[in-house]
């Protein structure tokens, strides 16, 4: 059995952490799958799906070493017009900073709940906003 | 500091999105794709976060070369209505229709709408004509300013030669009186563009410019290369003004990289906001 769900959620900065923890744990314990695995993956390319303890000094750290890692100002190639959007890029840091952070989680399931580590929190992270945003829950199992 | 942006296209507000039909027309007649309506809510947080107090909102009349609108006048009056702290409505006109007149008194007399939106580029005329004429005085007539789109235009079936800042030197010179901005500083034809503004005190633009490289590459260039570091202190601080050409270009980013240019503190606010205010003929600017 797939049961599929969706969170939807409006960023409010160009890069923000977001912890949606409590809700995939909801949806998890209300689907009718009650055995398998929790798949939890972004719709977009300039998001990240991040398992990471849900603390504020952690959250920065992350930011931090990221934005050293992929700086504002550099020769992106990406930096132009586009005509296949009639509109400017110019978010080559979203782009990377999604893929070192990654689209996707996956957790088991077992007897309705999700099996995870005390400290596991689920974060989408936003990293070209603010936009609406969506992550899609999926539960499969039996 | 207030912050104006004098250059948005509201394409993609749900509230004036009535159907796929129209959605479908807009997209393929102003060139953009692969985005989808949105609500207010998405709007505001990203006008809050830019620090972005008011928009002007754009839309463009294409009955006669296209068969329609890129948002229609009743449609601008209706989000301005529905918002009137955050928007400022302009109207369009296709200058070629036979009620073109008709079509402005009811935008200024009726909707109230506050300026005139005209692309010579998309529709098809030179800014000079002498077809021209009534439009202007109409314009005069009720103190409404007129932004025209010049220089490069991404939207399909666009003919640049129309737009160039050289042809609206004719309209510039007979009326002194009425407040115009060549939109997007006529890029790539910056020189000329200043050169006009040096002439005419009533010639404004913004800075919409964006085509190539990132925000602050593209910005830095426009304002310490393509012009002399210290014009827009020295000359053009009463005339330029800030505009995203949103959603082509992200208002942030725009100011972002606008922060980072050197220049008094009276060029600034000029440009953020008090020439936006003298351009639509508030008194206290």
């Amino acid at each position: 059995m797939v049961d599929l769900q969706k969170i939807e959620w409006c960023s409010r900065k160009p890069e923000q952490f977001h912890n949606i923890t409590e809700e995939v744990h909801r949806l998890v314990e209300n689907s009718p799958v009650k055995n398998g695995l929790v798949l939890v993956v972004t719709a977009h390319t300039t998001t990240g799906i991040m398992v990471n303890e849900g603390l504020p000094c952690v959250e920065t750290d992350i930011a931090d070493t990221l934005a050293r890692v992929v700086p504002l100002e550099a020769d992106y190639a990406h930096a132009h017009f586009l005509p296949s959007y009639g509109a400017t890029g110019n978010n080559s840091t979203g782009h990377i900073k999604s893929l070192l952070c990654g689209n996707h989680c996956v957790f088991p399931v077992v007897e309705g709940k999700i099996v995870c580590g005390g400290a596991q929190d689920i974060y989408i992270v936003e990293f070209d906003g603010p936009q609406l945003r969506k992550v899609y829950v999926e539960i499969f199992g039996e | 500091m207030m912050i104006i942006d004098m250059h948005m296209h509201p394409i993609y507000y749900k509230s004036i999105c009535p159907d796929e039909e129209e959605l479908l027309f807009r997209q393929n007649a102003f060139g953009t794709f692969k985005q989808a309506p949105y609500d207010y809510d998405e709007t505001f947080i990203e006008l809050d976060y830019a620090k972005v107090d008011k928009a002007a909102l754009l839309p463009l009349d294409l009955t006669t070369t296209e068969g329609g609108w890129v948002v229609n006048n009743d449609q601008i009056a209706k989000v301005v209505s529905e918002h009137p702290d955050r928007f400022i409505g302009f109207a369009s006109v296709d200058p070629r229709r036979e009620d073109a007149l008709e079509v402005l008194d009811y935008a200024f007399g009726t909707l109230g709408l506050s300026g005139l939106k005209l692309n010579p580029a998309k529709q098809h005329f030179y800014p000079g004509e002498e077809f021209m004429e009534p439009i202007y005085k109409k314009c005069i007539e009720y103190n409404k300013p007129i932004i025209f789109h010049a220089g490069l235009s991404w939207e399909p079936n666009c003919i640049t030669e129309y737009a160039h800042p050289l042809k609206f030197e004719p309209v510039a010179v007979r009326h002194p009186e009425l407040r115009m901005c060549l939109a997007h500083f006529a890029w790539p034809f910056v020189r000329e563009m200043v050169m006009l503004m040096i002439k005419y005190p009533n010639v404004y633009t913004d800075t919409s410019v964006l085509y190539m490289d990132s925000p602050e590459e593209s910005i830095k260039r426009l304002f310490t290369i393509d012009m002399g570091p210290l014009w827009t202190d020295r000359a053009l601080h009463s005339q330029i003004m800030f505009g995203s050409n949103g959603p082509r270009f992200r208002q942030f980013k725009l100011l972002r990289a606008l922060e980072k240019i050197e220049m008094r503190d009276y060029a600034r606010e000029g440009i953020y906001y008090k020439n936006a205010l003298r351009f639509l003929g508030k008194e206290e600017a």
